[in-house]
């Protein structure tokens, strides 16, 4: 709209990525320092040599590997499940004449709302006790974690989602139908390539939501699911916390995330459009 | 249109999944509420004691605090965001070199994860070896010590969720502003309206919806912040930033008095659910409806 | 039953929203009761009965 002089916008987003950044650049100086410089004055410029060991250290360490593995399982099979789940009820919130659709729309959505710690002792008993197959108990189980994270994910998917579905002409569907389409049809040849970008950020950022989740990890698992964050805290001990070691892991959690992110920056904008105007 | 049964199918998952994850613990909480239950203390059985924590909780001093301070938290972290959100969406509406570039920067604190972001920011803020309070009084001579002035510990958490929360609500508010219609902007201008009154009359009620939307899900994501709190200050000093949320996890799992907690718990997510309803309501409802 | 309508209330609501609103004015009346009336002497049944009333009529009319 207005044409201010380019630069001057070029040297504020020059500033502000300083700050912006600064943190992250912190996580990464704390990473390649040795513990013991951790506790001298500090400087902002890196000097001297940087000291890779913590990096070697987290690398070389089996269990942060397995822990690695699991977070990208149950954050990844978290964002599919959720995504897909969250199209679904949408396209039904969206197209169908329920009964107190509305009601529903609002209640789902409740579930986020929830601080984590009010789940944390029902949700702990219900795995460990109830909720089974046989010998089969959810606690300590990816499975277990993908479904848990629902909680907070599913409804983020469906508020994310209803306007997109919702900016979807319901013309484009009764058009199919009366050339007599199939529901799943309409679903995946109709709906579903124009609905691509928003399931696109959607899948992203619930993936993201999961993969950075850590109060659920950390008690509803003991090792065989545990995930990357909750290793980050098991190094923070009441002998003293090793500082360096935690912010190799950090950097190590943060490499994933920014590789998924960046795939879709391009798409966010379109995709995130809950609440916007409607055409 | 189709057969409402459909419907239900495609519904159903999603209300199973959170019924069985989010209703049956919600109910298992309030069942444990009215009972009186610390399985690791002296008499580990489950005694009903009707309405005896809810009691005890209305003179609680310590969740009463938590409560405003969570409030106010709420308060000024999701207001800063909002206004600051806003001023880099229309910042970067504007043509630039590098534009895409900047932007990406900006939303990344949006990746990383609450816990280490709180740890970062313990680091950067951590008296006497942390950066922050060293420049601070290398260059200005400020004291910045968050484990010991109350205030500073809160404006440090709040400054915390903006730095990390910000780059969300600028990105949906870029979204809304660029599927503005361009017609009402440019008959604004020819009939000679300024800045100000374009922003009051037409940039606001056309991104309104946005606008609530956004906020809505950022006051939800901030009342129930745990994670980067209970890194960054442990809830302190005193109890300064001890937050709901924080209150919970330290009041029900170091005390294993179950039965309070869940009081506890019941009471907190009846506030959000209430204030949550509210706006949800009074604000963004009725908008939908009329756009049907 | 499930059709949306005006009563007293300001918005329109189902029966569902009805009985969420008693629950919400009932949860608060107790809170308060327990907090400053009850210290006085009266008993928190009293409060219970008065919302069970308050349910009644906002489920029915509201």
């Amino acid at each position: 709209m207005r044409k201010g002089n380019p630069w001057l916008s070029v040297l504020f987003w020059v500033l502000l990525s300083f700050l912006t950044l600064f943190p992250i650049y912190w996580l990464f100086v704390i990473s390649v320092k040795p513990a013991i410089e951790l506790f001298s004055t500090p400087s902002v410029w890196l000097s001297g040599d940087l000291y890779w060991k913590n990096y070697a250290d987290v690398l070389n360490d089996r269990t942060l590997r397995s822990y690695m593995v699991n977070s990208l399982v149950i954050s990844s099979g978290n964002a599919v499940l959720c995504t897909t789940l969250g199209f679904l009820a949408c396209y039904a919130l969206s197209r169908f004449d329920l009964p107190g659709k509305e009601s529903v729309f609002f209640w789902t959505i409740t579930n986020r709302m929830a601080p984590p710690a009010v789940f944390l002792l029902p949700l702990f008993l219900l795995m460990t006790q109830v909720y089974s197959i046989g010998d089969f108990k959810l606690a300590d189980t990816r499975i277990g974690m993908i479904l848990v994270y629902c909680t907070f994910n599913l409804p983020f998917a469906i508020w994310t989602l209803r306007p997109t579905l919702d900016g979807i002409p319901k013309e484009l569907d009764e058009a199919a139908y009366v050339d007599g389409a199939s529901p799943w049809n309409v679903i995946s040849e109709v709906v579903f390539p124009l609905a691509r970008p928003g399931l696109a950020v959607t899948l992203i950022l619930t993936w993201v939501f999961a993969w950075n989740e850590y109060l659920l990890a950390a008690t509803l698992t003991n090792f065989n699911a545990r995930t990357l964050t909750t290793g980050l805290s098991e190094y923070v001990t009441t002998t003293g916390t090793n500082w360096g070691i935690m912010a190799a892991i950090s950097v190590f959690t943060l490499i994933p995330a920014l590789i998924v992110f960046s795939l879709v920056q391009r798409h966010i904008v379109a995709g995130l459009t809950f609440g916007a105007v409607k055409g | 249109m189709q057969s409402k049964f459909l419907g239900w199918a495609l519904l159903a998952p999603t209300l199973l999944i959170l019924a069985l994850f989010g209703v049956v613990p919600f109910i298992y909480v309030l069942f444990v509420s009215f009972h009186q239950w610390n399985p690791f203390g002296a008499n580990p059985d489950m005694l009903f004691n009707w309405a005896g924590n809810y009691r005890k909780l209305v003179f609680d001093a310590q969740f009463l605090a938590s409560l405003g301070v969570t409030a106010a938290f709420v308060f000024f972290a999701v207001l800063s965001e909002l206004v600051l959100g806003y001023a880099l969406a229309q910042a970067l509406m504007r043509d630039f070199p590098g534009k895409a570039f900047f932007r990406t920067i900006h939303t990344l604190p949006l990746i990383m994860a609450p816990i280490i972001v709180g740890s970062v920011w313990k680091l950067m803020t951590t008296p006497s070896i942390g950066i922050i309070p060293n420049i601070l009084s290398n260059w200005l001579g400020y004291d910045l010590n968050i484990g010991q002035s109350a205030w500073q510990a809160f404006a440090t958490t709040v400054i915390m969720d903006i730095w990390h929360w910000t780059p969300l609500v600028t990105l949906t508010l870029i979204a809304a502003l660029v599927s503005l219609p361009a017609d009402p902007f440019e008959q604004a201008q020819i009939d000679g309206a300024n800045r100000r009154q374009i922003f009051w009359h037409i940039t606001l009620p056309m991104i309104r919806p946005a606008i609530l939307a956004t906020v809505f899900i950022r006051m939800m994501d901030a009342m129930r912040t745990v994670d980067e709190v209970l890194m960054l200050t442990g809830g302190g000093p005193g109890s300064a930033t001890r937050y709901v949320g924080v209150h919970i996890f330290k009041e029900v799992f170091p005390r294993t008095n179950y039965g309070y907690g869940s009081a506890v718990s019941v009471i907190v997510l009846y506030l959000t659910i209430v204030v949550c309803w509210l706006m949800y309501v009074g604000l963004i409802a009725p908008r939908n409806k009329g756009k049907g | 039953m499930d059709k949306d309508r005006r009563g007293f209330l300001p918005i329109e609501t189902n029966w569902f929203d009805r009985l969420f609103i008693s629950i919400v004015l009932w949860v608060a009346l107790s809170l308060f009761w327990l907090r400053f009336i009850e210290p006085l002497g009266l008993s928190i049944w009293i409060s219970v009965a008065i919302s069970v009333a308050l349910a009644i009529i906002i489920v029915k009319r509201g």
